[in-house]
C-alpha cells in the first residue's frame, strides 16, 4: 500500500469520525457486521444506486454538453476494442441522441443497469436475486440455485444470469446476450458473445463493491474490468417508483383523453 | 377443508383454442385459515408460478364470448378472418364482474358511452385514445394483469413480488405509508397484510390508464382497489378479488373475481399459461424458471391494431 494511500484512507478515518460523531444524535452507530440471511450468505437486499456517472461514459471524459467529466470506471482506463469494433463505437456516439437504447426507453441491460444513474431494488432469497431497476421496471434475476445457462444461445436483453457464493462474494456468471444494448451514453457496446463474470461483496453494510469483467471475442482484443460503488439508498421514504419510461409518450391520452 | 377446486369444470380445448387453461366455472376460494407451508417470516409460501384459468383480457365481462357485434370480423394475428366457434353463453366461464349481480360495470352514462366509442374503434383506432395501451406493452394495471399470461409471485420479508408478462409490482407488507396522492402510477401503489389465507391489499395512487379490458371499461384516477387475493391451502389455486371504488365513473362499487392455478412442472406448456421451462441442473428435482419479460423492445403489430401511431 503506498503512502499516498495510507494517507488517503487516514483522511477518510478521520472524516468519517467526524461525520459519526455529528450524525450520532440521529442515527444508531452502524452495526458492525453487513446484513446476512438465515442461511449465513451476505443478504444484499436494499435499493441501490451507483454515483459514478458511469453511464455517461465507462472510460475516463471531460465535461461534455451531454454530462459531467468522470475519472472513469474501467481498470487501466481504456476499453481494448478491436480496431473494427472502435470505428463502430465511433458510430454509436455520432447517433447516441437517438441510437443509444436508453433514448428509446428500452431495458438498460446487463450490466448498465446496474451502475446507471438510476436506482434499483434488490430482492433475494436463497434461490435467487431479482434485481428491481427503476427505469423501465424491468426484472433480472440472478439464480444461485445451482442451474446452469440454457442449453444454446438465447437473445436476452438481460443476460442469462447464474450466481454462487464464493466465501462473501456474489460471482456471477452472464452470457446469452443479445447485443442490442450499449453500456453507457457515448456508445461502449458489446456483442451477443459477451462472457460477464460480476462480483458482488459489501464494502461495508451500505456500500456494494461491483467489479465486472467483460470477455467478448467478436468486440475487444482482451478481457477488461470496471469497479463501480452503489450505496444504498436510506432516505425513509425512499421506493424505487415505477418508471414504464416507454408510456410518457402517449400516457396523456388515457384513461380518456382530458378536455381543453 | 376447502375443496373448492374439485367442482372446477375444465374444459378441453379445441382445435382453434389451444391454449390451455379455459374454465367455464369456478368456485371461488373462501377466505380462511392458512394450513399450507409457510415462509421463514411466517407468511403463507405462494410463491412460484401462477396463471388465470378463465381467458385473457379480450372481453371483461364475458371472458370467453366475443368482443362486440363485429368480433367476428376482426382479422387475426395472421390476417385470417376469426373462425373461432363460441359456445352458448351458459357454457362459458361468467362475467368478471361478481358484483354487482347482473355482472356489468355500473358505470356512470357518460362513461358508458365512451366505454362504447372505445370498443367502436378498438380495431380501427383513428384517434390515439383508442390504442388499447396494452398493445402497446403499457403495463396490464392491478386486475388486467391477471386476464394475460401466465405470471410469477415471489415473496420476502415486507414484501410480495408480481413478476407479469407486461410490468412488474411491489405489494408492500411493511406496514410503511403510501406514497404520496398527486403519483399516480399504471400499477398503482399497493400496501397489504395478511389475514389468514388472504393477501389484503389497499391499492391507490391508480393513475388508471390501463383499461380493464380490450372491451373498453374503465375507472377515472380518483379509483381506489382493495384486492383480495385468497390463497387455497393446498397451494393450487387462488381466487382474485378486487373492489373498485370510483365515484367519477361508477355509480357504485364493483368487484372483479378471477380464478388462478399453480403453474408445475406438470403443466403443459401452451406458450399462454404456462411460459415456463424445465432448467438445467445436475439434481434430479423439477425446477421451472421463465425467461426474462421485456416487452417494448421487441413489440411489433400485435394485439391486432396499430402500436406506432403516436
Amino acid at each position: 500500500m503506498s503512502s499516498r494511500t495510507l494517507a488517503l484512507l487516514a483522511a477518510l478515518g478521520l472524516a468519517l469520525s467526524i461525520g459519526s460523531a455529528v450524525g450520532r444524535a440521529q442515527t444508531p452507530a452502524a452495526a458492525p457486521g453487513i446484513p446476512r440471511g438465515a442461511d449465513g450468505k451476505p443478504d444484499l437486499s436494499g435499493i441501490w444506486q451507483s454515483l459514478s456517472g458511469a453511464d455517461y461514459g465507462l472510460e475516463p471524459h471531460l465535461a461534455t454538453k451531454d454530462g459531467p467529466p468522470g475519472a472513469g470506471v474501467v481498470e487501466g482506463n481504456v476499453i481494448p476494442y478491436q480496431p473494427a469494433a472502435l470505428q463502430q463505437r465511433a458510430k454509436n456516439f455520432a447517433a447516441r441522441a437517438t441510437a443509444d437504447p436508453r433514448t428509446k426507453c428500452f431495458t438498460l441491460g446487463t450490466p448498465r443497469g446496474i451502475y446507471s444513474n438510476e436506482p434499483f431494488q434488490i430482492f433475494q432469497r436463497p434461490r435467487d436475486l431479482t434485481l428491481l431497476f427503476e427505469f423501465g421496471h424491468p426484472v433480472r434475476t440472478i439464480n444461485t440455485n445451482g442451474t446452469e445457462h440454457p442449453d444454446g444461445h438465447i437473445d436476452f436483453w438481460l443476460g442469462d444470469s447464474r450466481g454462487q457464493w464464493e466465501g462473501d462474494t456474489l460471482a456471477v456468471d452472464v452470457t446469452d446476450f443479445n447485443g442490442e444494448t450499449w453500456l453507457d451514453r457515448v456508445g461502449d457496446y458489446n456483442s451477443d458473445e459477451l462472457h460477464l463474470v460480476e462480483r458482488w461483496s459489501y464494502l461495508d453494510r451500505n456500500t456494494i463493491r461491483y467489479r465486472a469483467t467483460f470477455d467478448d471475442p467478436k468486440v475487444y482484443t482482451k478481457p477488461w474490468t470496471i469497479e463501480v460503488l452503489l450505496y444504498r439508498r436510506l432516505e425513509p421514504n425512499v421506493q424505487i417508483i415505477e418508471n414504464y419510461c416507454s408510456t410518457l409518450e402517449y400516457g396523456e391520452h388515457y384513461p380518456v383523453p382530458s378536455t381543453k | 377443508m376447502i375443496l373448492g377446486a374439485l367442482a372446477i369444470v375444465p374444459v378441453i380445448a379445441s382445435a382453434q383454442n389451444l391454449r390451455g387453461w379455459r374454465e367455464s366455472s369456478f368456485v371461488p376460494t373462501p377466505k380462511g385459515e392458512w394450513t399450507g407451508a409457510r415462509l421463514s417470516d411466517g407468511q403463507p409460501d405462494v410463491s412460484g408460478h401462477w396463471s388465470n384459468t378463465i381467458g385473457n383480457h379480450n372481453n371483461l365481462i364475458d371472458p370467453q364470448g366475443p368482443l362486440g357485434a363485429d368480433d367476428e370480423a376482426a382479422p387475426t394475428e395472421n390476417g385470417r378472418q376469426n373462425a373461432r366457434r363460441v359456445k352458448p353463453r351458459s357454457e362459458r366461464a361468467p362475467s368478471r364482474i361478481s358484483d354487482p349481480p347482473d355482472g356489468q360495470i355500473p358505470l356512470q352514462p357518460w362513461a358508458r358511452a365512451k366505454q362504447q366509442e372505445f370498443l367502436k374503434y378498438l380495431n380501427n383506432p383513428i384517434q390515439p385514445e383508442y390504442v388499447e395501451p396494452f398493445a402497446r406493452c403499457a403495463p396490464g394495471g392491478p386486475s388486467k394483469s391477471f386476464m394475460w399470461h401466465g405470471y410469477e409471485i415471489r415473496q420476502f420479508p415486507g414484501s410480495v413480488v408480481f413478476l407479469f408478462d407486461s410490468g412488474n409490482r411491489v405489494i408492500y407488507i411493511d406496514g410503511k405509508p403510501h406514497l404520496p396522492t398527486n403519483l399516480k402510477l399504471w400499477n398503482g401503489d399497493s400496501r397489504g397484510h395478511w389475514e389468514g389465507n388472504t393477501l389484503v391489499v389497499d391499492t391507490t395512487n391508480n393513475n388508471s390508464k390501463a383499461r380493464l379490458g380490450r372491451s373498453g371499461e374503465f375507472v377515472s384516477e380518483n379509483a381506489t382497489i382493495a384486492e383480495r387475493f385468497i390463497f387455497d391451502p393446498s397451494g393450487d389455486r387462488f381466487t382474485y378479488d378486487a373492489t373498485y371504488t370510483d365515484p367519477t365513473v361508477l355509480t357504485r362499487p364493483f368487484t372483479i373475481t378471477i380464478p388462478n392455478r399453480r403453474v408445475t412442472d406438470k403443466t403443459p406448456a401452451d406458450d399462454w399459461n404456462n411460459l415456463t421451462f424445465p432448467a438445467k441442473h445436475a439434481g434430479n428435482e423439477p425446477i421451472i424458471e421463465a425467461y426474462e419479460r421485456v416487452c417494448v423492445e421487441g413489440n411489433g403489430n400485435h394485439g391486432q391494431v396499430a402500436v406506432g401511431s403516436k
